[in-house]
């Protein structure tokens, strides 16, 4: 019995085994690691760094499935089940939020997309080096301005009391009245998105110029022998040349669809928009964390995650369907 | 472990100043007995009744980790007159850190409970329950009973309002943001109108919505701009729980019902009930609808920041106001450091029509915030016995009226006297003149009484009297005052006297449970509230009905009902525990 079963199993193992290549490749996979033994050295602290901090807390995630009380220790919580993801599913806010976060991030995502490779296609044509460094310069610096101070600034511009947008429009005799823009709920998403495309372009478009950069001279050389105009190269050179950064990113940032953060929300929202402005993230601050409900916020942010990553996996998967390239 | 280590401490601390006691012989002797049976009012002189504290008490340097709800703007790392006095007295230094913005400490707080990372002393306001629940706070009552004298006889008999509830009868902090057995003389709520609007219409009588609307609505049409840019009749700070402040306190204290934060209680029967619900105060809110109809409130009212409205009050071009003095004190003190009196704020208790009265003054007894201890304290004694010390007569003189001989002076008669030229600066340089010398930046460390009442040497307690008041009022603020037959605002409003004490105390005061749906539900509300009532404000006064009623039934859709219920259940508890009533 026991020879017969042991045969069993190695001729069952060896038949899995032998016609497979992979195990010539996992071989192969071995020797390559012991040839760059070094290079995976260099790389094993970044490995180890994203384990230990992306990785380890994700143990906390069980708190999703708990009634989670600070004061007990781990084995003493309360499991409850799926019981707050029901909650969660059951509450018509978080659908509201659900649909204003989808709605800011497609549109951050559309004009944070499009616009910058413009922008930096258009740069990459300017011919005075002075103009074109100046001009990259003041328009990456929002970037680093704090979205509290990018906030106060927004109410400033946008304010009826001396805004300069109303005082522009009113001068243009586009409006009679000041428009109250902060008030108007179905607004938020427009200003939003406009003081986002403010504050990142310049800074969103380096590396479309840095990757414009890395295109061969010789190409543009020999598209004017051939005839073609600048608008040619645009569009047969330079659009093709940084496909590849341009999809990455895209992928990147599909990913991050759901999980926006609520930083400018939180700095642009005011009560009267609270509908338009609530965000995932803010909805888990404020009927997660703020109301001592651990559990309900990690049964968010888990959700948020859980949908970012298939997102990510979709998204890899269309590109490199479509377009043959892909970060995975 | 832990608990040993503590009880080493209490023993050796306990043999020092046994030993020390032995060796001082019978001044020492007597002066002791005083503080241990709490009678300081017979001393008379105030250094010797705490001589014998300052000698048993520690006073090597430590350093104790603080977290404040409330923002404190002018702290100055106890590198105040103050702050260094309380440093060399005590040897405590405090590693102080407060909310910023606008406060509530809720971010900070939640965080805490969840990560247990707390400083040695909070003061937690609202969110104090939170950190009860993760379990980070002590129970003082032992602590106070055996290391804290002064406290014991400033809560005197009242130390039954300090407990947390009837069902945890344990004290988890000391109620020190208030004055105990306060008489305002000084009132600094109720209706704001600028001096200059007042003076130019002839002091009218301001007394119902009516009369104030007719004012600032006669003012504006006189004077459409100010200095160069349009007048504001008036506005309000609707950001974050501000709104509560200036927009929806206000519905309750002009229909006759006192502050008990988003609730109504009925006296009687005890039955909670959110306070919109009440008929009257849908009135209210129908009055500031007309004024936004008229153009009369400020366009801005609901989406400006706190900042921008505090500019707008600085600016001087805001006639009325409907708030507290503390809520828009940063702008008024700019008014006053430029020299603008006639554009600062006179108050009036301003009711939706006769037949209200305004409740401001009704007193709650002791119930307030405060200050309580964590379990990171490493020396919970030193601390308790720090806080004792912040609430002795010397330190409550310390901390009102600052160091004698630079911020005050004690005349022939024993009278505590502040200097012209120091007053001057206290009311017109406010800001700068808190940071330096550290006046009131020290009141929710260690209990204090409040206005009015007398220490041992016969002077007030604090700085609040009618001549200091009266001394620290401008000339426009006088003349206003005059021209109404009074002498304080205060003397505009119903008195303490007119009311009965509250059975529940300040409902906002009390804790309510951080498990099940409560939490939810009244946050949910929260939000209803905080975006229907700009709403109903802003709407087309024909729509207004409309809006309110949408906006009531949509409270009861979220919860109220059961929420309410459970809150009047949490309120009569708190009354029986308070007065021993069987509900």
């Amino acid at each position: 019995m026991d020879v017969k079963a042991l045969t069993e199993n190695g001729v069952t193992a060896n038949e899995s085994v032998t016609p497979n290549p992979p195990t010539k490749r996992n071989s192969g996979f071995w020797k390559s690691v012991l040839q760059q033994k070094y290079l995976y050295l260099m790389s094993l602290p970044f490995v180890i760094w994203v384990f230990i901090f992306s990785y380890v807390p994700l143990w906390g995630w069980l708190m999703a499935f708990q009634n989670y009380k600070p004061k007990k220790s781990f084995t003493e919580q309360k499991w409850v089940g799926l019981d707050n993801f029901k909650e969660l599913f059951h509450d018509e806010r978080f659908y509201l939020v659900l649909r204003n976060t989808l709605a800011m991030s497609l549109l951050g995502l559309i004009f944070g997309f499009v616009v910058p490779i413009l922008f930096a296609v258009m740069l990459n044509e300017l011919r005075g080096n002075v103009f074109k460094r100046t001009v990259q310069t003041v328009s990456y610096l929002p970037h680093f301005v704090s979205w509290v101070v990018v906030g106060g600034i927004v109410y400033k511009t946008l304010s009826i009391d001396g805004g300069i947008v109303n005082d522009l429009l009113i001068w243009l005799n586009v409006i009679d009245e000041p428009i109250q823009f902060m008030a108007k709920a179905k607004m938020f998403w427009g200003v939003l998105t406009v003081a986002d495309l403010w504050k990142e372009t310049g800074w969103n478009a380096i590396i479309y110029l840095a990757a414009i950069t890395g295109i061969d001279k010789e190409l543009y050389e020999a598209a004017k022998v051939d005839g073609a105009g600048r608008i040619k190269q645009m569009f047969n050179i330079t659009l093709p040349g940084i496909r590849t950064t341009i999809t990455v990113l895209l992928i990147m940032s599909i990913g991050h669809l759901v999980g926006i953060g609520f930083e400018k929300q939180f700095q642009l929202s005011n009560n009267m928009v609270t509908d338009y402005s609530e965000v995932l993230d803010m909805y888990a601050l404020k009927y997660g964390i703020q109301i001592a409900r651990f559990s309900y916020g990690t049964a968010i942010s888990m959700f948020t995650s859980v949908v970012s990553v298939i997102l990510l996996l979709v998204a890899n998967g269309v590109m490199k369907k479509v377009t043959k390239e892909s970060i995975m | 472990m832990k608990s040993k280590s503590i009880k080493t401490a209490f023993t050796l601390m306990l043999m020092s100043s046994m030993l020390i006691a032995g060796c001082g012989g019978n001044n020492n002797n007597n002066a002791a007995d005083s503080t241990a049976t709490n009678a300081p009012a017979n001393t008379g002189n105030n250094a010797e009744a705490s001589a014998p504290a300052d000698e048993a008490m520690d006073t090597s340097p430590v350093t104790f980790t603080f977290f404040g709800a409330d923002a404190s703007p002018n702290w100055n790392k106890m590198q105040d007159d103050v702050g260094k006095v309380i440093t060399e007295k005590t040897g405590v230094t405090l590693d102080a850190e407060f909310d910023v913005g606008s406060g509530g400490g809720d971010q900070k707080i939640a965080m805490m409970a969840a990560s247990g990372d707390v400083p040695d002393m909070i003061f937690a306001k609202g969110n104090l329950g939170t950190l009860v629940d993760a379990g980070l706070i002590l129970d003082l009552t032992d602590l106070i009973d055996k290391y804290a004298p002064n406290l014991k006889k400033i809560y005197g008999e009242n130390m039954n309002r300090l407990k947390y509830s009837n069902d945890d009868q344990k004290i988890y902090s000391i109620p020190t943001n208030m004055g105990v057995d306060q008489q305002s003389f000084d009132a600094g709520g109720g209706f704001e109108i600028q001096h200059r609007v007042l003076k130019e219409l002839g002091y009218p009588q301001v007394k119902t919505l009516a009369d104030y609307e007719k004012v600032l609505k006669d003012y504006v049409a006189l004077h459409p701009e100010t200095d160069g840019q349009p007048t504001i009749p008036l506005t309000l700070n609707a950001d974050d729980w501000k709104i509560m402040i200036t927009v929806t306190n206000p519905a309750f204290l002009t229909t006759g019902a006192p502050d008990d934060g988003e609730y109504y209680v009925d006296p009687t029967t005890y039955e909670a009930k959110l306070h919109y619900k009440r008929p009257e105060e849908k009135e209210y809110f129908r009055w500031l609808n007309g004024m936004y109809a008229q153009g009369l409130l400020d366009k801005d009212t609901f989406v400006q920041k706190d900042d921008q409205y505090k500019a707008k009050v600085a600016s001087g071009r805001v006639l009325g106001l409907i708030s507290q003095e503390w809520e828009y004190q940063d702008g008024e003190n700019a008014l006053k450091a430029a020299g603008k009196d006639e554009y600062t704020y006179a108050h009036f208790p301003v009711t939706l029509s006769d037949q209200y009265k305004d409740h401001s003054f009704q007193t709650t007894g002791i119930d307030a915030a405060g200050i309580s201890i964590t379990t990171a304290a490493k020396d919970p004694v030193r601390i308790i016995k720090w806080l004792d010390w912040m609430s002795s007569e010397e330190a409550q003189i310390l901390k009102n009226w600052g160091v004698e001989g630079k911020q005050y002076t004690v005349n022939a008669d024993g009278k505590r006297e502040i200097p012209a030229d120091i007053q001057d600066r206290k009311s017109n340089d406010a800001a700068n003149f808190a940071k330096e010398t550290g006046i009131g930046q020290y009141n929710i460390f260690g209990a204090h009484y409040g206005d009015g009442v007398k220490d041992s040497t016969g002077n007030y307690y604090t700085t609040n009297f009618p001549e200091q008041i009266v001394a620290s009022y401008s000339d426009a603020e006088k003349e206003s005052l005059k021209a109404y037959n009074a002498t304080t605002w205060k003397d505009l409003f119903p008195g303490e006297d007119a009311f009965p004490t509250k059975e529940w105390g300040a409902l906002y005061n009390m804790p309510v449970p951080t498990d099940g749906q409560y939490q939810v539900i009244f946050k949910k509300t929260q939000d209803i509230i905080r975006k229907r009532i700009p709403e109903a404000i802003l709407s087309k006064p024909a729509d207004f009905d409309k809006v309110y009623d949408a906006f009531l039934a949509e409270l009861d859709k979220a919860g109220a009902q059961d929420m309410e219920k459970e809150y009047t259940e949490l309120v009569k508890k708190r009354v029986s525990l308070w007065t021993g009533k069987q509900l």
